[in-house]
Protein backbone atom coordinates (compact mmCIF):
# COMPACT_ATOMS: atom_id res chain seq x y z
CA UNK A 1 0.00 0.00 0.00
CA UNK A 2 1.20 2.95 -0.83
CA UNK A 3 1.81 5.54 2.14
CA UNK A 4 -0.18 8.75 2.38
CA UNK A 5 2.67 11.12 2.35
CA UNK A 6 4.35 9.51 -0.97
CA UNK A 7 0.83 9.83 -2.33
CA UNK A 8 0.37 13.42 -0.99
CA UNK A 9 3.52 13.99 -2.54
CA UNK A 10 2.49 12.79 -5.84
CA UNK A 11 -0.41 15.26 -6.19
CA UNK A 12 1.52 18.29 -5.03
CA UNK A 13 3.76 17.18 -7.99
CA UNK A 14 1.19 17.38 -10.10
CA UNK A 15 -0.91 20.05 -9.11
CA UNK A 16 2.52 22.31 -9.07
CA UNK A 17 3.44 20.87 -12.54
CA UNK A 18 0.17 21.60 -13.88
CA UNK A 19 0.12 25.29 -12.63
CA UNK A 20 3.67 25.53 -13.89
CA UNK A 21 1.54 26.41 -17.48
CA UNK A 22 -0.46 28.44 -15.99
CA UNK A 23 -3.04 29.44 -13.60
CA UNK A 24 -6.19 27.71 -13.37
CA UNK A 25 -9.34 26.55 -11.12
CA UNK A 26 -9.61 23.60 -9.65
CA UNK A 27 -11.59 21.26 -11.62
CA UNK A 28 -9.61 22.42 -14.74
CA UNK A 29 -7.02 21.22 -12.70
CA UNK A 30 -7.91 18.10 -12.11
CA UNK A 31 -8.97 17.45 -15.42
CA UNK A 32 -5.99 18.47 -16.85
CA UNK A 33 -4.39 15.77 -14.25
CA UNK A 34 -6.82 13.62 -15.17
CA UNK A 35 -6.18 13.57 -19.17
CA UNK A 36 -1.94 14.19 -19.06
CA UNK A 37 -2.26 10.70 -16.83
CA UNK A 38 -4.36 8.73 -18.73
CA UNK A 39 -6.68 8.30 -16.12
CA UNK A 40 -4.25 7.19 -13.44
CA UNK A 41 -4.10 9.89 -11.24
CA UNK A 42 -7.91 10.78 -10.53
CA UNK A 43 -8.92 13.37 -7.75
CA UNK A 44 -11.94 13.69 -6.24
CA UNK A 45 -12.89 16.64 -4.45
CA UNK A 46 -11.52 15.25 -1.23
CA UNK A 47 -8.42 14.57 -2.76
CA UNK A 48 -8.04 17.97 -4.37
CA UNK A 49 -9.08 20.63 -2.17
CA UNK A 50 -7.81 20.06 0.88
CA UNK A 51 -4.57 19.86 -0.46
CA UNK A 52 -5.18 22.88 -2.51
CA UNK A 53 -5.77 25.16 0.79
CA UNK A 54 -2.93 23.32 2.43
CA UNK A 55 -0.78 24.56 -0.29
CA UNK A 56 -2.08 27.86 -0.37
CA UNK A 57 -1.14 28.09 3.22
CA UNK A 58 2.30 27.03 2.60
CA UNK A 59 2.37 29.91 -0.09
CA UNK A 60 3.56 27.52 -2.81
CA UNK A 61 0.11 28.49 -5.02
CA UNK A 62 -1.96 31.32 -4.51
CA UNK A 63 -6.10 31.34 -4.98
CA UNK A 64 -8.01 34.17 -6.26
CA UNK A 65 -11.50 34.83 -7.47
CA UNK A 66 -12.14 35.43 -10.93
CA UNK A 67 -15.20 35.98 -13.41
CA UNK A 68 -15.32 34.21 -16.42
CA UNK A 69 -16.69 35.58 -19.89
CA UNK A 70 -20.34 33.71 -18.90
CA UNK A 71 -20.32 35.60 -15.46
CA UNK A 72 -19.36 32.65 -13.14
CA UNK A 73 -17.10 33.68 -10.57
CA UNK A 74 -14.23 30.48 -9.92
CA UNK A 75 -10.92 30.55 -7.98
CA UNK A 76 -7.98 30.39 -9.48
CA UNK A 77 -4.96 29.10 -8.66
CA UNK A 78 -1.70 30.07 -9.38
CA UNK A 79 2.02 29.11 -9.09
CA UNK A 80 3.87 31.31 -6.63
CA UNK A 81 7.81 32.12 -6.84
CA UNK A 82 8.17 29.83 -3.39
CA UNK A 83 6.31 26.65 -5.25
CA UNK A 84 8.26 27.70 -8.62
CA UNK A 85 10.88 27.01 -6.01
CA UNK A 86 9.54 23.88 -4.38
CA UNK A 87 9.27 22.13 -7.78
CA UNK A 88 12.41 21.43 -9.28
CA UNK A 89 13.80 20.10 -6.45
CA UNK A 90 10.34 17.91 -5.69
CA UNK A 91 10.64 16.94 -9.45
CA UNK A 92 14.39 15.75 -8.92
CA UNK A 93 13.45 13.43 -5.63
CA UNK A 94 10.82 11.99 -7.54
CA UNK A 95 12.69 10.88 -10.58
CA UNK A 96 15.42 9.76 -8.29
CA UNK A 97 12.42 7.24 -6.03
CA UNK A 98 11.30 6.13 -9.63
CA UNK A 99 14.85 5.09 -10.85
CA UNK A 100 15.38 3.59 -7.59
CA UNK A 101 11.95 1.79 -7.85
CA UNK A 102 12.76 0.50 -11.35
CA UNK A 103 16.14 -0.70 -10.66
CA UNK A 104 14.89 -2.44 -7.81
CA UNK A 105 12.36 -4.37 -9.72
CA UNK A 106 14.87 -5.22 -12.18
CA UNK A 107 16.74 -7.25 -9.87
CA UNK A 108 14.08 -8.66 -8.19
CA UNK A 109 12.81 -9.81 -11.96
CA UNK A 110 16.08 -10.92 -12.56
CA UNK B 1 -29.83 20.21 -12.45
CA UNK B 2 -29.47 20.33 -9.05
CA UNK B 3 -28.98 23.13 -7.08
CA UNK B 4 -25.31 22.74 -6.55
CA UNK B 5 -24.70 25.47 -4.05
CA UNK B 6 -27.65 24.27 -1.91
CA UNK B 7 -25.88 21.04 -1.92
CA UNK B 8 -22.88 21.95 -1.04
CA UNK B 9 -23.81 24.16 1.80
CA UNK B 10 -26.20 20.97 2.63
CA UNK B 11 -23.51 18.31 2.74
CA UNK B 12 -20.33 21.09 4.41
CA UNK B 13 -22.97 22.62 7.01
CA UNK B 14 -20.43 21.58 9.97
CA UNK B 15 -17.90 23.77 8.40
CA UNK B 16 -16.77 25.49 11.70
CA UNK B 17 -15.03 28.23 9.75
CA UNK B 18 -15.68 32.08 9.75
CA UNK B 19 -18.66 33.07 7.51
CA UNK B 20 -17.24 34.36 4.74
CA UNK B 21 -14.32 31.44 4.77
CA UNK B 22 -17.06 28.99 4.52
CA UNK B 23 -18.75 31.17 1.54
CA UNK B 24 -15.81 30.85 -0.31
CA UNK B 25 -15.28 27.09 -0.07
CA UNK B 26 -19.17 26.52 -0.59
CA UNK B 27 -19.19 28.83 -3.55
CA UNK B 28 -15.76 27.00 -5.15
CA UNK B 29 -16.85 23.11 -5.03
CA UNK B 30 -20.43 24.07 -6.20
CA UNK B 31 -18.46 25.90 -9.06
CA UNK B 32 -16.43 22.79 -9.60
CA UNK B 33 -19.23 20.44 -9.16
CA UNK B 34 -21.30 22.29 -11.86
CA UNK B 35 -18.54 22.59 -14.44
CA UNK B 36 -18.04 18.97 -14.16
CA UNK B 37 -21.95 18.19 -14.72
CA UNK B 38 -22.26 20.28 -17.58
CA UNK B 39 -19.01 18.33 -19.06
CA UNK B 40 -20.53 15.27 -18.57
CA UNK B 41 -23.74 16.43 -20.32
CA UNK B 42 -21.51 18.16 -23.26
CA UNK B 43 -20.50 14.54 -23.41
CA UNK B 44 -23.58 13.36 -23.86
CA UNK B 45 -24.81 11.65 -20.91
CA UNK B 46 -28.47 11.68 -19.71
CA UNK B 47 -28.66 14.49 -17.12
CA UNK B 48 -29.52 11.83 -14.54
CA UNK B 49 -26.23 9.90 -15.12
CA UNK B 50 -24.17 13.25 -15.16
CA UNK B 51 -25.63 14.17 -11.81
CA UNK B 52 -24.79 10.45 -10.78
CA UNK B 53 -21.17 10.75 -12.32
CA UNK B 54 -20.55 14.38 -10.87
CA UNK B 55 -21.94 13.43 -6.53
CA UNK B 56 -19.44 10.70 -7.29
CA UNK B 57 -16.44 12.92 -6.90
CA UNK B 58 -18.01 13.91 -3.71
CA UNK B 59 -18.92 10.53 -1.98
CA UNK B 60 -17.98 10.64 1.22
CA UNK B 61 -19.01 14.43 2.32
CA UNK B 62 -17.97 13.84 5.81
CA UNK B 63 -14.43 13.00 4.72
CA UNK B 64 -14.05 15.85 2.53
CA UNK B 65 -15.44 18.69 5.45
CA UNK B 66 -12.95 16.74 8.08
CA UNK B 67 -9.77 16.76 5.33
CA UNK B 68 -11.16 21.12 4.71
CA UNK B 69 -11.27 21.54 8.46
CA UNK B 70 -7.51 20.09 8.88
CA UNK B 71 -6.14 22.19 5.93
CA UNK B 72 -8.00 25.37 7.28
CA UNK B 73 -6.95 25.10 11.13
CA UNK B 74 -3.54 24.42 9.98
CA UNK B 75 -3.67 28.44 8.86
CA UNK B 76 -0.79 30.12 10.48
CA UNK B 77 -2.19 29.32 14.04
CA UNK B 78 0.02 32.09 15.37
CA UNK B 79 -1.19 35.16 13.18
CA UNK B 80 -4.98 34.45 13.61
CA UNK B 81 -4.20 34.09 17.65
CA UNK B 82 -2.85 37.60 17.38
CA UNK B 83 -5.95 38.67 15.06
CA UNK B 84 -8.65 36.67 17.29
CA UNK B 85 -7.53 36.98 21.04
CA UNK B 86 -4.06 39.20 21.39
CA UNK B 87 -4.86 42.36 19.52
CA UNK B 88 -8.32 43.30 20.21
CA UNK B 89 -8.11 41.75 23.91
CA UNK B 90 -4.98 43.78 24.28
CA UNK B 91 -7.27 47.31 23.18
CA UNK B 92 -10.61 46.21 25.49
CA UNK B 93 -7.55 46.14 28.53
CA UNK B 94 -6.39 49.33 27.25
CA UNK B 95 -9.32 50.93 26.89
CA UNK B 96 -10.37 50.47 29.89
CA UNK B 97 -7.66 50.54 31.74
CA UNK B 98 -7.38 54.23 29.89
CA UNK B 99 -10.67 55.03 30.91
CA UNK B 100 -10.89 54.67 34.51
CA UNK B 101 -7.16 55.92 35.08
CA UNK B 102 -8.86 59.02 33.11
CA UNK B 103 -12.00 59.34 35.47
CA UNK B 104 -9.86 58.87 38.46
CA UNK B 105 -8.05 61.99 36.94
CA UNK B 106 -11.09 63.95 36.52
CA UNK B 107 -11.62 63.89 39.74
CA UNK B 108 -14.51 61.10 39.92
CA UNK B 109 -15.41 59.31 43.10
CA UNK B 110 -16.14 56.37 43.48
CA UNK B 111 -19.24 55.00 45.03
CA UNK B 112 -19.95 53.04 48.16
CA UNK B 113 -21.68 50.10 47.94
CA UNK B 114 -21.87 48.08 51.28
CA UNK B 115 -20.61 49.29 54.39
CA UNK B 116 -17.95 48.76 56.67
CA UNK B 117 -14.79 46.40 56.08
CA UNK B 118 -16.87 44.75 53.43
CA UNK B 119 -18.07 47.55 51.18
CA UNK B 120 -16.96 48.03 48.07
CA UNK B 121 -16.09 51.20 45.47
CA UNK B 122 -17.23 51.05 42.25
CA UNK B 123 -16.71 53.83 39.85
CA UNK B 124 -20.30 53.58 38.09
CA UNK B 125 -19.61 55.64 34.67
CA UNK B 126 -16.80 52.76 34.10
CA UNK B 127 -18.89 50.28 34.73
CA UNK B 128 -21.22 51.31 32.46
CA UNK B 129 -18.76 52.10 29.40
CA UNK B 130 -17.60 48.22 30.00
CA UNK B 131 -20.18 46.67 28.09
CA UNK B 132 -19.72 48.57 25.06
CA UNK B 133 -15.33 48.04 25.12
CA UNK B 134 -16.30 44.37 25.36
CA UNK B 135 -18.62 44.56 22.70
CA UNK B 136 -15.45 46.28 20.36
CA UNK B 137 -13.70 43.28 21.47
CA UNK B 138 -15.98 41.00 20.39
CA UNK B 139 -16.44 42.59 16.79
CA UNK B 140 -12.17 43.16 16.32
CA UNK B 141 -12.16 39.39 17.02
CA UNK B 142 -15.26 38.31 15.29
CA UNK B 143 -13.79 40.68 12.16
CA UNK B 144 -10.67 38.29 12.85
CA UNK B 145 -12.51 35.15 12.13
CA UNK B 146 -12.74 34.38 15.76
CA UNK B 147 -15.36 32.35 17.23
CA UNK B 148 -17.56 32.62 19.83
CA UNK B 149 -15.38 31.41 22.78
CA UNK B 150 -12.16 33.23 21.12
CA UNK B 151 -14.45 36.73 20.99
CA UNK B 152 -15.97 36.31 24.32
CA UNK B 153 -11.93 35.58 25.46
CA UNK B 154 -11.08 39.05 23.77
CA UNK B 155 -13.92 40.49 25.73
CA UNK B 156 -13.36 39.61 29.08
CA UNK B 157 -9.39 40.06 28.27
CA UNK B 158 -8.71 42.64 30.69
CA UNK B 159 -10.54 40.87 33.80
CA UNK B 160 -8.54 37.80 33.32
CA UNK B 161 -4.92 39.74 32.84
CA UNK B 162 -5.73 41.07 36.35
CA UNK B 163 -6.80 37.45 37.78
CA UNK B 164 -3.50 36.50 36.43
CA UNK B 165 -1.69 39.51 38.41
CA UNK B 166 -3.73 38.56 41.82
CA UNK B 167 -3.12 35.23 41.23
CA UNK B 168 0.62 35.96 40.65
CA UNK B 169 0.77 38.53 43.75
CA UNK B 170 -0.65 36.71 46.11
CA UNK B 171 2.66 34.02 46.66
CA UNK B 172 4.62 37.11 46.13
CA UNK B 173 3.49 38.88 48.48
CA UNK B 174 3.47 35.98 51.06
CA UNK B 175 6.86 35.09 50.17
CA UNK B 176 7.92 38.80 51.07
CA UNK B 177 5.98 38.57 54.26
CA UNK B 178 7.91 35.75 55.24
CA UNK B 179 11.35 37.58 54.24
CA UNK B 180 10.68 40.33 56.31
CA UNK B 181 9.74 37.88 58.92
CA UNK B 182 6.31 40.64 59.45
CA UNK B 183 2.86 38.39 60.85
CA UNK B 184 0.33 38.08 57.98
CA UNK B 185 -3.15 37.91 58.81
CA UNK B 186 -4.41 35.70 56.05
CA UNK B 187 -8.02 36.77 57.17
CA UNK B 188 -7.44 40.40 56.02
CA UNK B 189 -5.31 39.45 53.16
CA UNK B 190 -8.11 37.15 52.18
CA UNK B 191 -10.65 39.64 52.73
CA UNK B 192 -9.04 42.43 50.85
CA UNK B 193 -8.41 40.12 47.68
CA UNK B 194 -11.90 39.37 47.97
CA UNK B 195 -13.10 42.50 47.90
CA UNK B 196 -10.69 43.52 45.29
CA UNK B 197 -11.40 40.68 42.92
CA UNK B 198 -15.22 41.60 43.14
CA UNK B 199 -14.49 45.27 42.57
CA UNK B 200 -11.61 44.86 39.92
CA UNK B 201 -12.47 41.85 38.40
CA UNK B 202 -15.82 39.66 38.81
CA UNK B 203 -18.42 43.33 38.48
CA UNK B 204 -16.27 44.46 35.57
CA UNK B 205 -15.82 40.97 34.30
CA UNK B 206 -19.50 40.60 33.89
CA UNK B 207 -20.03 44.23 32.20
CA UNK B 208 -17.39 43.38 29.62
CA UNK B 209 -18.89 39.76 29.15
CA UNK B 210 -22.63 41.10 28.77
CA UNK B 211 -21.52 43.43 26.06
CA UNK B 212 -19.31 40.92 24.37
CA UNK B 213 -22.23 38.50 24.54
CA UNK B 214 -25.06 41.25 23.04
CA UNK B 215 -22.30 41.95 20.48
CA UNK B 216 -21.99 38.52 19.29
CA UNK B 217 -25.63 37.69 19.30
CA UNK B 218 -27.05 40.55 17.61
CA UNK B 219 -25.21 43.50 16.19
CA UNK B 220 -22.57 41.51 14.52
CA UNK B 221 -24.87 38.71 12.54
CA UNK B 222 -25.81 42.51 11.69
CA UNK B 223 -22.92 44.30 10.74
CA UNK B 224 -21.53 40.92 8.38
CA UNK B 225 -24.62 41.19 6.59
CA UNK B 226 -24.23 44.38 5.65
CA UNK B 227 -20.71 44.20 5.05
CA UNK B 228 -21.55 40.73 2.73
CA UNK B 229 -23.98 42.93 0.94
CA UNK B 230 -21.44 45.75 0.54
CA UNK B 231 -19.30 42.95 -0.86
CA UNK B 232 -21.49 41.86 -3.29
CA UNK B 233 -22.47 44.97 -4.57
CA UNK B 234 -18.62 45.91 -5.71
CA UNK B 235 -18.78 42.24 -7.89
CA UNK B 236 -22.36 43.30 -9.58
CA UNK B 237 -20.96 45.88 -12.67
CA UNK B 238 -18.32 42.98 -13.65
CA UNK B 239 -20.88 40.15 -13.62
CA UNK B 240 -23.20 42.09 -15.76
CA UNK B 241 -20.11 43.59 -18.53
CA UNK B 242 -19.11 39.52 -18.62
CA UNK B 243 -22.72 38.42 -19.57
CA UNK B 244 -22.92 41.20 -22.12
CA UNK B 245 -20.08 38.27 -23.92
CA UNK B 246 -22.31 35.30 -23.20
CA UNK B 247 -22.10 34.64 -27.25
CA UNK B 248 -18.81 33.62 -27.10
CA UNK B 249 -17.87 29.88 -26.13
CA UNK B 250 -16.59 29.84 -22.42
CA UNK B 251 -13.16 30.62 -22.31
CA UNK B 252 -11.05 28.15 -19.67
CA UNK B 253 -10.44 29.80 -16.51
CA UNK B 254 -6.80 29.63 -17.85
CA UNK B 255 -7.48 32.01 -20.33
CA UNK B 256 -9.74 34.39 -18.28
CA UNK B 257 -6.59 34.60 -16.16
CA UNK B 258 -3.92 35.11 -18.00
CA UNK B 259 -6.57 38.29 -19.90
CA UNK B 260 -6.97 39.60 -16.37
Amino acid sequence: MIRTGIKRGTAELAVLSVLEGGPMHGYEMARRIELQTKGALRFTLAALYPMLYRMEQQRWIRGTWETTSKGRRKRCYRLTPAGRKKLSPLRREWAELFRALQRLTKVVDA
Amino acid sequence: MPNWQELVRQHLSGLTLDTAERDEIHAELAAHLEESYEVFCAEGFPQREAVERTLAQAADWQDLQRKILIAMRRKQPMQKRVHQLWIPGLLTMMLSTIFVIALQKLGFQPRLVGSGPSGTLFYASWLASLPFIGALGTYLSARGGGLLGTALLASVFPALALTAVFLLLFPIDFVVERVIRMPVDFGTVAAALLRDGIEWILVPGAALLAGGFLMHRGLLSLLLFVSREAHACQHTPVQRDAKTDMRHDMPSCAQDCKTN
